[in-house]
């Protein structure tokens, strides 16, 4: 069971599209964070977290996507989720994750939404 | 409990320690012939007692007793810390405070993940520790 967090990214068509994998806690959080700030400080507004090879998450790496809906609610912008575990979606649910943010089942699905 | 095998482990506070226990729980799993999807929301609940109970517990070696009693139709979690203990009834639902507008404080999410992830669930905290019991329909 292959665990190690990494996270990759892309622009496309004016969307952030964040790529886990792994673990996603409190390192994998922040991570996420760091690179979401990164782009929202140049204007990015739309973005799309695919969650696919992330099986195993914590409430406390979650919380961090929670801050990063909340900053995209407050400026107007969007967040969508692809290719959720459903224990994971549950989980999202739960944290109240859907109220502001989308889920599709893929990162096209995703971008069709956004566009 | 028939047929229930069980894994005991002593975890110490150490970074994603919780993942050994995951791993386990997995082993077990695939013993039993459980399908890994069945047992996802074990996972999670798994994580959150683990992080929550090191979260808490104290003194110079912290450390967590974790137990999984596991049949092919059900998974019992017991996680023990032995911290200074707490109230969970003064821990406040983190849905309502964020609707009272509580802040920008996005954390505190275990315990209400693990009420209502699990099909039974309890704690008892004292002086001595903090016992959780999860119990976990897989079938």
């Amino acid at each position: 069971m292959e665990q190690q967090f990494t996270l990759t990214s892309e622009v496309r068509n004016d969307c952030l599209i964040l790529v886990t994998s792994g673990y996603v806690n409190n390192v994998g959080g922040e991570q996420i964070a760091q690179e979401f700030s990164r782009h929202f400080e140049a204007g990015t507004r739309k973005v799309v977290v695919n969650l696919a090879q992330s099986k195993v998450v914590n409430s406390i790496g979650m919380s961090f996507l929670i801050d990063i809906v909340d900053q995209l609610n407050d400026a107007g912008g969007k967040l969508v989720f692809t290719d959720l575990d459903p224990a994971v979606e549950k989980m999202l649910t739960i944290m109240g994750l859907f109220q502001f943010a989308g889920k599709e089942k893929s990162v096209d699905d995703a971008l069709a939404s956004l566009a | 409990m028939k047929d229930a095998i069980t894994l005991k482990m002593s975890l110490p506070k150490i970074p994603d320690i919780e993942l050994v226990a995951i791993e386990g729980l997995d082993r077990l799993a695939r013993h039993l012939g459980i399908a890994s999807d069945k047992i996802g929301e074990a996972n999670i609940l798994i994580t959150e007692a683990i992080i929550n109970a090191l979260e808490h517990s104290g003194g110079e070696h912290p450390e967590v007793k974790v137990e999984f009693t596991m049949t092919k139709q059900d998974l019992v979690i017991l996680v023990r810390d032995f911290g200074k203990g707490f109230d969970p009834s003064t821990v406040a639902d983190p849905a309502e405070r964020k609707k009272a507008g509580g802040g920008k404080n996005n954390r505190g999410w275990g315990l209400k993940l693990m009420k209502t992830m699990s099909d039974d669930f309890s704690i008892s905290s004292g002086d001595d520790g903090t016992r959780i019991t999860i119990k976990k329909i897989l079938s």
